[in-house]
């Protein structure tokens, strides 16, 4: 299963989750797992404001690794002003390693 | 400019146009200096008005505290004291208006809640849910600023985008004074004890805090924490310097603070949740 962008989904691709009305879990139920998705249903979902699915297997190649250098640049954006000060720079490389730690331990991972 | 600047300072310092304070509080401020007044009376007090005491228990059982389950507050009052229970009713009723139109800012302040409550107990420091309780409502003057001019607050967050500079530049340069300062005042205006009004007032300045300044430097390096984890928007995107005194005060170290993070980040997947399920009804 991987977490795509909307704008990277094609179709023949299957959906690993099912999606909700504003990204939300309390939202009304649009479309079901195991869906096959098809240009007229990506259409429908980019009307609804979807931006990212879950689909199944991991078509998309350097995902895994996009979404930690998305946290990263926005660690790194978020540090700007104060990653030179002796104690922030300690508190900006805990969270970097949290950061690789948690989501991209598994960069070397093999598509299931 | 100078002038506009000092009418608006006036005008958000003044005190006859601030948000009511509910009865029930006043009632208890009256009540608390009398030492014989028990806890079952003044949990019956509260119990009276019966949205407020929905509302404390709401955030009683907020993960800033959620380490049990608070069905009455009576139990709020014994397990979390009365100071707790009457700021949160303080907190609940500033809280309440911006609940849904400034989501950001209140996951901000419940993540610091949490962060505070984490450090203390990591810390293995008195009184808690006194912390969180002060993480919680640190950015109170924010609410204020917002409340009684938003304009101003338009203006505030227009420099800070602009120039990208941090929500206290901005406030001084547009009102001639910051969310801090309002807190305390705020705090004193509603007789809020001590060892909450201090952490508000000094949360961005710790060496001016001299009879409570443990806890206010565990609200400042919570809200650094919690800056640093992108976790809600409390206005600007900067994580502020943490400041030597504050880490010197809580003699943290690099490991305590990789433990720190890990738990905290661990917890916030809860507030998320707690946010959402506030959202939704
Ligand atoms: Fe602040
Ligand atoms: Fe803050």
């Amino acid at each position: 299963m991987q977490k795509i962008p909307l704008s990277s989904v094609t179709s023949d691709m299957i959906l690993a989750r099912d999606i909700f009305r504003g990204n939300m879990p309390v939202g009304m139920p649009v479309c079901n797992k195991g869906t096959q998705l098809t240009d007229d249903l990506i259409k429908r979902l980019e009307n609804l404001d979807i931006l990212s699915v879950y689909v199944e297997g991991c078509p998309v190649q350097e995902e895994g690794n996009n979404s930690l250098d998305i946290h990263l640049r926005e660690l790194d954006g978020r540090f700007i002003k104060t990653f030179r000060e002796p104690l922030n720079a300690i508190l900006y490389n805990t969270y970097k390693a949290y950061l690789i730690r948690s989501m991209g331990g598994n960069s070397g991972r093999q598509t299931e | 400019m100078a002038d506009k600047r000092s009418d608006l300072k006036k005008s958000i310092m003044d005190t006859k146009t601030l948000p009511t304070l509910p009865s029930v509080i006043r009632k208890l401020n009256s009540l608390s200096d009398n030492e014989k007044s028990s806890v079952q009376e003044m949990a019956k007090i509260v119990s009276s008005d019966q949205v407020l005491s929905a509302r404390i228990l709401r955030l009683a059982n907020s993960p800033s505290y959620g380490f049990y389950r608070v069905s009455t507050i009576t139990n709020a009052m014994i397990l979390l004291g009365v100071n707790v229970v009457k700021s949160l009713a303080i907190a609940s009723s500033i809280f309440a208006a911006m609940e849904k139109d400034n989501v950001c800012l209140w996951e901000h302040s419940l993540g610091v809640g949490v962060a505070a409550n984490l450090i203390a107990r990591k810390l293995g420091l008195p009184e808690c849910e006194e912390i969180a309780t002060a993480g919680l409502l640190h950015d109170i003057g924010k609410v204020i600023i917002r409340i009684k001019c938003s304009t101003a607050e338009n203006d505030i967050l227009g420099l800070i985008h602009t120039r990208q500079i941090y929500t206290l530049e901005a406030e001084r340069e547009v009102i001639d004074t910051d969310h801090a300062e309002v807190g305390a005042w705020l705090s004193k205006s509603w007789f809020l004890p001590e060892k909450l009004g201090e952490p508000i007032a000094f949360h961005h300045d710790v060496a001016k805090s001299e009879n409570y300044r443990t806890k206010t430097a565990v609200v400042h390096i919570a809200d650094v924490l919690i800056k640093a984890s992108g976790f809600g928007n409390s206005g600007d995107n900067f994580v502020p310097p943490i400041q030597q005194i504050a880490w010197d005060t809580l003699q943290l170290n690099e490991q305590l603070l990789a433990e720190l993070v890990e738990e905290i980040e661990d917890k916030l997947i809860e507030v998320k949740t707690f946010c959402l399920e506030m959202m939704s009804d």
